[in-house]
């Protein structure tokens, strides 16, 4: 029907009613009149009215972002949705964890036991599906605020700059994290990436159905996006957003993952000489409290917006379902000393679980990009290039800190120096979600992800490098056509 | 003054002919035909006349009369009759009990019609039927009663909801449940309750006392639903409530009581044998066994703990109800309370109701339908939840004590201590609802009226729940509470003019009407953790507070007009036409066309029929019609909408939902056939039915790619098919004038339901267990195909889907069954003797699956630290067994692994009622005051045939989701009630 016909129609319906008793109705009573009245005025009255309802929850799309106040809103929900329990909120930690030899499923939350055994499914595993759904829904909102925001001529330039390069920030992370969990590390697994989207999608039409291109093109697009951000993004002291410092501490760890050794330096360089930020001299004090000086990138998690990864990891008032691996607890606790391996908490059920992450009420930041990965980062990286003495001088900053001296004897082979740098990843950033990621870039994953004992059922291990990254959630090869599962769960 | 004259004649006609008419007194009895029992309060009228009487409590009357005449006597629930006034000064007026005759009144959209020249396909429910019969809810009522109409139980929880589907599954994300409509308004009828506990649902027809009703009417072809236009897509149920009628004022009374107590009680491990599995399952994983000495191990009955004996359920109904013939009154007031079987779960519900018709004037009638109903519900985590009281006390091992040491809860991870889970947490709902409409309805001339009505159904939930420090949430927060509180506001309003003539031989009943209907959803909620103490239990205590608010509104305006018209009652059509405009869809989609037409022959009014004496009644009825759907979707589906996302403090926004601007409705096509047959002074009755319903440009959530940022966007399109036969048959074995009489009716349906077209296939549920693709039935379970077990090895075997040589978990799955019935009904007898009644039905569903996810999880092999089901001890263990579960080896039971052997048949035949009852003769009731009095005896859910392992083939653990259908997941089962009752009338 054709639009404003409704009124029409009201009134059409009813004059024909009030035509068969109009001629009647001085015969009779008035309350035949009263009752005819009555109803003809309340249906017309309220035709109108009651079709024309409006939105109270949410806003129109095009009035979301219009000025400085609501294009700041956009930026805050972009790292709003960092924050989601699907994403860094929780589930990214620990999928980053659970599938290696740091945590275990013990609980009934099968998606967890999955990945902890190298048998995510495809279709139906929730956790694997939360976080595809929500990092791209992170790139949307990225595309937006790039979209939108420019054209705004009631927003100043050097107030959209730093929008801006949140929003190439932003989606850098996003895009990074899908190509590293689903594409994998160029020579050592997996040779597409995911779909780069550049584009915001704001009506049905535009929604492209991509197809997936090479693993490099994903990278590429990630550093394209960082170094946008570098050049927009502010220098801040204000570790809860993106900063350039948080871009360069990106960049580095990028260039890890592509073998980029001088740029790995440079960029791991240019942070820790940034006095804003300095290795925090009590390790336990960067969880227990927020912001500290450690913190290059810190998700800001309060009250009314609570982080959700103590749930899953601490049993006393949370689900409990994940624990710590008895080997690595015993590694972790080797050296008496090593103040890391204090951040453990005892129950009969759960055994040895970690208290990184246990503020009561999930007020837990969440720690993206701190300072301790940029001296490892470089130590890394000179390694590779052949300074070990420098690459030892990092390492042992970090060592020193955690309270177990610096390394003795001091390894002198590149494999050596290498190795050691790695296991002092495992320990320091143990539960931040990193060891599934160097186990697969430093290609170590299928020598170390062996016979991993484990509570609930025999020793596991990882049966093909194909497994080191995740299946493309079902629903998506459902929807679009265009992709290619990855092999190993073909 | 001649002016006032004629007005007064014309407005009491009768009292100017009361007034010449000479007079004589005359006396009688009103009995009952079935039981010959005198009938108190019977209304005896002289025809056309206001001149009246009713029965004292034995049944007599006395009642001056003119010398002509005919006398009308009517009395609730029975058939009213016109005796002539002869020269007898004597009366015996022997009534008919109303029975399911083709030729009853029964209510249809916007008016009610002689079911003989209906043309529409209607089932129909009397009070009678479903008096007494235990049940929170009237649509559970309906269960093996009608014809084509799937219902069952989702959960046992008291108050919780019904799964209720009239010839099918008509939309995938739209609302398949049927518009309800009660006394007229249509009623806010979906799930309200907010609080996640699980996947259970409370019903809100629950808050209608089922004693209130008069009568249910399921409207189920689009001829008969069209009048409700874009809302009558998935049939429709017109609840009737009692009203008063002529007479005295009747009281009665009610009660009953009894208890309840499962049907079939889990089967888990002992102690010993849990230790043994485990023990088996390390050594087949190559590991130490961890447990020296199994046959020592305690055995703690975990299940005991929460389960409540013995639950009691009781209900006290009163009611009044009189009038004259200037006003007739029902007043009614009914408490009902049923605990659940599972401790500290309980529904409680008081209800008042004031029905009145007032004749204002010969011309205008006003009356009201006024229900206030106060729930409270006292709601124990379950069903559909791993940390519910009924998963915890399946998932404790056995060989756990139940308190440490130092007396504290002894607990594993992930689930909370089961104990913890009944008396430490305290979750309520308390819903108040009003359901009132005041109508005017006047009469221009002769047939001609304008009824106007305005309703209000508005609903007022608090939902509640206090965590202390006991439970394992409250423990990290130092306690936990929440409070929601929901207030629903409907309101409509309706004016229907209708004009009722004949001409010659053709009749024609036409009515015209206009409707507005608007509803406001308001919700807050707020949150504090970090109590003082456990006895603080008031969030404004708390240490930390949270709120939050929402609010959600939609208008429907709606124009509609019908045409009956009968030609010498044997050709008859009904034409039908409604046009719904719903806020909900985009400006240029709002309106919507509904049409529909019936057209019926009544074979046995031919003269060729009329030598073939044994046909009452013959009647050969078709029709095809278009009817929508607009509910299920959110109010603001069309439009692309950014919603709040505060990120630290700071306020946020972000994409909520793509807009689609050509939203329209959802429609339904259908056609339908039939015939109803009466014979033998219709003691056999005999209804067939067939239909075909396409729902066209159904309201999906159509799966985007998630690399848009979005997972769907609702749009029209894809298409469902329902097709389905249905007959009902009923006989009176022994005539209803026999001293034995027995009656015997059955229902039986099959509907055959299909995804004829999908954008693209999508997964539902947890672990993808629900799978929608072209071709398939709804709610169709998506599995690996289980083969067997390998009697050599254990190793459990599946098929290789893709044929690829290979079996992967993420390649091999596919549709393996679906819950829908082949077959489903019910059979009903009916059996009287002098005082003596029984009632009792067997209701059915064959051919549907039922997914066993308790079993599942219970049957894990080792591969979790839980308890298992007896079922685990099936297990291989030795070359040569031969079984289905196989070697608790991890392999076996690996975590990607959804085998197919969980999805059981859930055929079931069930004794779903009986009732014994005994009418106290009169010569007793009369010395007790009262004017009848039955006592009974009854029970529900007896005896359950099945081969499902389950406890319950009926229930459904995913109630809160229309996608699925057929998983028992801990839900709680429906108990069996055996209970006892009284009902007496002074």
């Amino acid at each position: 029907m054709r639009p404003n016909s409704d009124k029409i129609q009201m009134s059409g319906a009813l004059t024909a009613e009030s035509g068969a008793g109009k001629g009647r109705l001085r015969k009779f009573s008035s309350g035949g009149t009263l009752l005819l009245g009555f109803s003809l005025l309340f249906a017309l009255g309220g035709c109108e009215k009651v079709l024309d309802q409006k939105p109270l929850n949410e806003v129109d799309q095009n009035i979301a972002i219009t000025d400085k106040g609501s294009a700041n809103a956009a930026v805050a929900g972009l790292y709003n949705e960092l924050q989601s329990a699907n994403y860094y909120g929780a589930n990214f930690f620990i999928i980053g964890d659970v599938s290696t030899d740091v945590a275990q499923s013990i609980g009934t939350w099968d998606h967890y036991r999955e990945m902890d055994t190298y048998q995510v499914a495809a279709s139906g595993n929730v956790e694997n599906n939360n976080f595809y759904t929500r990092a791209y829904s992170t790139v949307n909102i990225a595309n937006n605020i790039l979209e939108k925001i420019p054209v705004l001529a009631s927003v100043a330039d050097a107030d959209k700059g730093p929008m801006l390069g949140a929003a190439y920030f932003v989606r850098a992370l996003a895009l990074f994290d899908l190509t590293r969990l689903y594409g994998g590390v160029p020579g050592v697994v997996g040779t597409m990436g995911v779909p780069v989207i550049t584009k915001a999608t704001k009506t049905v039409p535009e929604v492209e159905y991509p197809a997936r291109p090479a693993l490099a093109v994903s990278y590429a697009a990630v550093e394209q996006d960082l170094i946008k951000a570098l050049e927009l993004l502010p220098e801040t002291t204000n570790k809860s957003i993106a900063s350039k410092g948080a871009a360069r501490a990106l960049l580095s760890r990028l260039y890890l993952y592509l073998g980029k050794n001088a740029e790995v330096i440079t960029y791991s360089s240019a942070v820790i000489s940034d006095s804003k930020y300095v290795l925090n001299p009590v390790y336990a004090d960067i969880f227990a409290s927020k912001l500290t000086t450690e913190s290059i990138f810190e998700l800001s998690f309060n009250d009314s917006d609570q982080s959700g990864i103590r749930n899953w990891y601490n049993p006393v008032g949370g689900r409990g379902d994940l624990t710590t691996h008895e080997t690595f607890y015993a590694e972790a606790t080797a050296n008496p000393n090593d103040v890391r391996g204090k951040l453990y908490g005892f129950s009969a059920s759960n055994g040895r679980y970690q208290t990184k992450y246990q503020k009561a009420g999930g007020v837990d930041n969440i720690h993206i990009l701190r300072i301790a990965e940029m001296y490892l980062n470089r130590a890394e990286a000179r390694a590779q290039t052949g300074d070990l003495g420098g690459a030892l001088d990092d390492l042992d900053l970090i060592r020193v800190r955690a309270g177990i001296g610096p390394i003795s004897p001091r390894p002198a082979t590149r494999e050596a120096v290498l190795q050691a740098i790695w296991n002092e990843e495992k320990f320091e950033f143990a539960f931040e979600g990193h060891r599934l990621f160097d186990l697969t870039r430093t290609g170590q994953i299928m020598t170390v992800l062996q016979n991993i004992p484990r509570k609930n059922g025999p020793a596991i291990s990882i049966p093909v490098i194909g497994r080191a990254v995740f299946p493309i959630p079902n629903f998506e090869l459902d929807a679009n056509k265009n992709l290619i599962q990855n092999e190993a769960y073909r | 003054m001649r002016k006032t004259l004629f007005l007064y004649l014309l407005l009491f006609p009768c009292s100017l002919v009361a007034a010449l008419a000479q007079n004589k007194v005359i006396s009688g009895t009103v009995t009952g035909s079935d039981d010959k029992q005198p009938l108190p309060g019977a209304s005896i009228k002289v025809e056309g006349t206001s001149q009246g009487t009713t029965t004292s409590v034995d049944g007599n009357f006395s009642l001056s009369v003119p010398e002509k005449g005919n006398l009308l006597i009517s009395y609730l629930g029975y058939v009213s009759k016109t005796v002539k006034i002869s020269e007898n000064s004597v009366y015996t007026i022997l009534l008919e009990p109303n029975t399911r005759l083709l030729s009853d009144v029964i209510i249809t959209g916007y008016g009610n019609q002689n079911r003989k020249t209906l043309t529409s396909s209607v089932t129909s429910v009397k009070a009678e039927d479903i008096a007494n019969v235990p049940s929170a809810s009237s649509d559970q009522l309906l269960q093996g009663r009608a014809a084509g109409v799937q219902v069952s139980t989702n959960s046992g929880s008291p108050g919780g909801g019904i799964f209720v589907r009239i010839r099918g599954t008509a939309s995938i994300n739209g609302s398949s449940d049927p518009l309800y409509i009660v006394d007229g308004i249509p009623i806010q009828a979906s799930n309200l309750a907010q609080n996640g506990v699980g996947g259970s649902t409370t019903n809100p027809i629950a808050d209608i006392n089922p004693s209130d009703i008069e009568s249910i009417d399921v409207l189920k072809d689009a001829s008969a639903t069209a009048i409700y236009g874009s809302r009558a897509a998935n049939g429709v149920v017109l609840i009737t409530t009692k009203r008063g009628a002529n007479g005295q004022a009747k009281i009665s009374a009610g009660i009953y009581a009894g208890v309840q107590n499962l049907i079939k009680r889990p089967a888990l491990v002992s102690g010993s044998q849990f230790e043994s599995l485990m023990n088996e399952s390390a050594v087949n994983n190559g590991k130490v066994a961890p447990y020296a000495n199994p046959a020592a191990a305690i055995n703690t009955q975990w299940n005991d703990l929460v389960l409540n004996d013995d639950a009691p359920i009781r209900n006290a109904d009163l009611s009044i109800s009189g009038g004259s013939d200037k006003v007739k009154y029902l007043v009614s007031a009914n408490n009902f309370m049923q605990q659940g079987v599972i401790r500290n779960s309980q529904y409680d519900r008081s209800t008042g109701r004031v029905n009145l018709d007032f004749n204002a004037n010969s011309k205008l009638k006003v009356g009201t339908s006024i229900l206030y109903s106060r729930s409270q519900r006292a709601i124990v985590q379950n069903d559909d939840n791993i940390s519910g009281a009924f998963s915890g006390s399946h998932f404790y091992p056995s060989n756990m004590t139940v308190y440490k040491t130092d007396g504290t809860y002894q607990r594993i991870p992930t689930i909370d201590h089961p104990l913890a889970t009944v008396d430490e947490a305290d979750i309520n709902m308390a819903t108040g609802r009003f359901l009132g409409t005041v109508f005017g309805e006047y009469e221009f001339i002769p047939g001609l009226r304008l009824k106007s009505s305005f309703s209000v159904d508005y609903t007022n939930n608090t939902e509640s729940t206090y965590l202390n420090t006991f439970t394992n949430t409250g423990s990290a927060v130092q306690g936990s509470a929440d409070i929601y509180n929901l207030n629903d506001n409907n309101w409509i309003q309706e004016n229907v003019l209708s004009y009722q003539f004949d001409l010659n031989k053709n009749s024609f009943n036409v009515l015209a009407g206009s409707s507005l209907q608007e509803s406001e959803t308001k919700f807050i909620r707020s949150t504090g953790t970090g109590f003082p103490t456990n006895d603080f239990t008031q969030i404004n205590a708390a240490a930390v507070l949270r709120a939050g608010s929402s609010s959600t509104s939609y208008g429907i305006a709606s124009i509609f007009s019908r045409i009956n018209y009968d030609y010498d009652k044997k050709y008859l059509v009904t034409l039908n036409v409604r046009s719904d405009a719903s806020s909900r869809f985009g400006k240029s989609n709002r309106w919507g066309i509904f049409p529909a037409v019936g057209l019926g022959w009544l074979v046995s009014e031919e003269n060729f029929m009329k030598d073939i004496s044994f046909v009452n009644s013959f009647k050969i009825r078709g029709g095809y019609g278009i009817t929508g759907n607009q509910s299920g979707i959110r109010d603001f589906n069309s439009l692309g909408l950014w919603q709040g996302a505060a990120y630290s403090g700071a306020p946020g926004v972000r994409p909520f939902q793509l807009e689609n601007p050509d939203l329209k409705w959802e429609t339904t096509k259908q056609t339908d056939l039939g015939f109803d047959l009466s014979m033998f002074n219709n003691r056999l009755t005999f209804n067939a039915g067939y239909y075909y319903k396409k729902t066209e440009d159904l309201l999906l959530a159509v799966p985007l790619p998630r690399s848009s940022g979005f997972q769907s966007v609702v749009q029209n399109l894809g298409e469902i098919e329902n097709k389905g036969l249905e007959f009902a048959l009923g006989y009176d074995i022994l005539p209803k004038t026999s001293a034995l009489s027995w009656n015997v009716s059955g229902n039986i349906a099959g509907n055959r339901n299909k995804v004829l077209k999908l954008v693209a296939p999508f997964n539902v549920y947890g672990r993808d267990l629900f799978r929608y693709e072209e071709g398939a039935a709804m709610y169709s379970f998506y599995m690996h195909p289980q083969t067997g077990v390998d009697p050599q090895t254990g190793t459990i075997q599946f098929e290789d889907v893709n044929g690829d040589g290979k079996f992967t978990s993420s390649a091999d799955r596919k549709i393996v069954g679906n819950a829908n019935p082949d077959f489903f009904g019910g059979l009903t007898n009916n059996l009287a003797y002098k005082g003596l009644d029984l009632m009792f039905l067997f209701q059915y569903s064959y051919g549907n699956e039922q997914l066993n996810w308790t079993q599942f999880f219970m049957q894990h092999g080792g591969s979790r630290a839980t308890n298992y089901t007896e079922s685990q001890l099936n297990r291989w263990q030795k070359p040569g067994d031969v079984t289905e579960v196989p070697k608790m080896v991890a392999a076996n039971y690996a975590s990607d692994l959804r085998p197919s052997r969980f999805v059981e048949d859930g055929s079931y035949l069930r004794l779903k009622n009986l009732s014994l009852g005994y009418k106290i003769p009169s010569k007793f009731t009369k010395k007790m005051m009262l004017s009848s009095a039955r006592v009974y005896v009854s029970g529900q859910n007896l005896l359950t045939f099945t081969k499902y392992s389950g406890l319950d083939p009926e229930v459904t653990a995913t109630a809160s989701t229309s996608l699925t259908q057929g998983v028992e997941f801990f839900t709680t089962p429906s108990p069996r009630v055996i209970m006892t009752g009284i009902n007496v009338s002074f």
